[in-house]
């Protein structure tokens, strides 16, 4: 059993499998990563970051405007 | 990831600039660009006294910051637009931003001005809420800037921003659109000069730069902005910059360089508006004076 990785993207919580960098996850999720930005405990993770085992990240939304 | 410039580890990737930023070298570009852009359009000097446009969110609030720490005199306005619940969290983020720096805040309230806020104009007025919001701000965040005496009025539109206005203005070849998209539009008579420092900033770049500098901004988005148009051109640029980085900003900048190609229109006489006094292009009130002319007659449920 792989470990799993938690993300929040605002209201949504996504729960994926660990072995995949940051920027696979995203893209697995559909999400384009250039979009968001990775935070964890208020520091900016780099997209080749590999996580770990029960590590939660926040998605930070880049797009703003009307 | 190592950064480009020293030994750290790099926390952004920019494809589009080539480049691998640690947190100080992020905070270092981001106000390098904004100075650039500042030079190169001549958009104001250090003698000079800016009016940034603050809405509470990452880009204003982050150009504030910029401004203030390349040494400028700013100091910063919002407009309450009225909008329930969202407009007093904004407000409190630009307070508090101003308060922990020592900044000078105006602050004018749309229910004061036109004796509605933006939700009751949204039900009364037909067509887009966003354009109303357009409309007002434009009028408010100039005539503050002319009474306040200010060299320019500053707002926090970047690179995404102007990449998906120029998107859609060349989706309808709107020419005149074309001619006044541009970083700096020169003051005139009761018009301020209208700048935007952030044109080759990132909206990424500027949520970065945001955490890192720990200024706290609004995230919710306006409740008025669902299914804005600019979002939808926003996704749209953003799925070509992924398949083609460097998309935006060759965009906007063979835009800029290419400006002079687009006519500008015919100069369309400015008369005063009879009601406010303030320049307008149309013969009776101005649009600002129409709206509160028509909220006059709202009565709230």
């Amino acid at each position: 059993m792989p470990g799993m990785v938690t993300l929040r993207r605002r209201e949504k919580i996504f729960s994926v499998p660990e072995g995949k960098n940051l920027e696979r996850i995203l893209r697995d999720l559909g999400i384009l990563p250039d979009t968001v930005i990775v935070v964890q405990n208020g520091k900016i993770i780099p997209l080749d970051y590999w996580p770990k085992d029960g590590e939660e990240f926040e998605l930070i939304d880049v797009i703003s405007g009307g | 990831m190592r950064c480009t410039f020293c030994e750290k580890e790099a926390v952004l990737r920019l494809r589009h600039a080539n480049l691998r930023l640690c947190p100080e070298h992020l905070v270092a570009r981001v106000e390098k660009e904004a100075e650039k852009a500042i030079r190169e359009f001549r958009m104001f000097t250090p003698e000079e006294k800016i009016l940034v446009a603050v809405s509470g969110g990452k880009d204003s609030l982050g150009l504030w910051q910029i401004l203030t720490k390349l040494g400028y005199h700013a100091d910063g306005l919002y407009i309450d637009l009225g909008i329930a619940g969202y407009s007093e969290r904004s407000q409190g983020f630009c307070e508090a931003f101003a308060r922990e720096r020592g900044l000078t805040l105006h602050v004018l309230r749309l229910k004061e001005e036109l004796g509605a806020g933006l939700d009751e104009i949204a039900q009364v007025m037909h067509g887009e809420p966003c354009s109303h919001c357009g409309t007002i701000k434009r009028y408010l965040m100039n005539r503050a800037a002319v009474d306040g005496g200010y060299a320019a009025l500053a707002t926090g539109h970047n690179l995404d921003d102007e990449a998906a206005t120029l998107l859609g203005n060349v989706l309808q070849w709107n020419l005149e659109y074309l001619a006044r998209q541009y970083p700096v539009l020169p003051e005139g008579r009761k018009l301020a000069r209208k700048v935007k420092p952030l044109i080759y900033v990132s909206e990424r770049e500027m949520v970065a730069y945001c955490l890192i500098s720990g200024i706290r901004y609004i995230y919710e988005e306006c409740p008025h902005s669902v299914g804005a148009r600019s979002l939808f051109l926003k996704r749209i640029l953003n799925e070509l910059e992924d398949e083609a980085p460097s998309t935006k900003i060759s965009f906007v900048k063979g835009f800029l360089r290419a400006h002079h190609i687009f006519p500008k229109a015919e100069e369309t006489e400015l008369r005063d508006c009879p009601v406010c006094g303030m320049p307008t292009t149309s013969s009776g009130p101005c649009r600002f004076c129409r709206i509160r002319e028509r909220m006059k007659h709202y009565a709230p449920a």
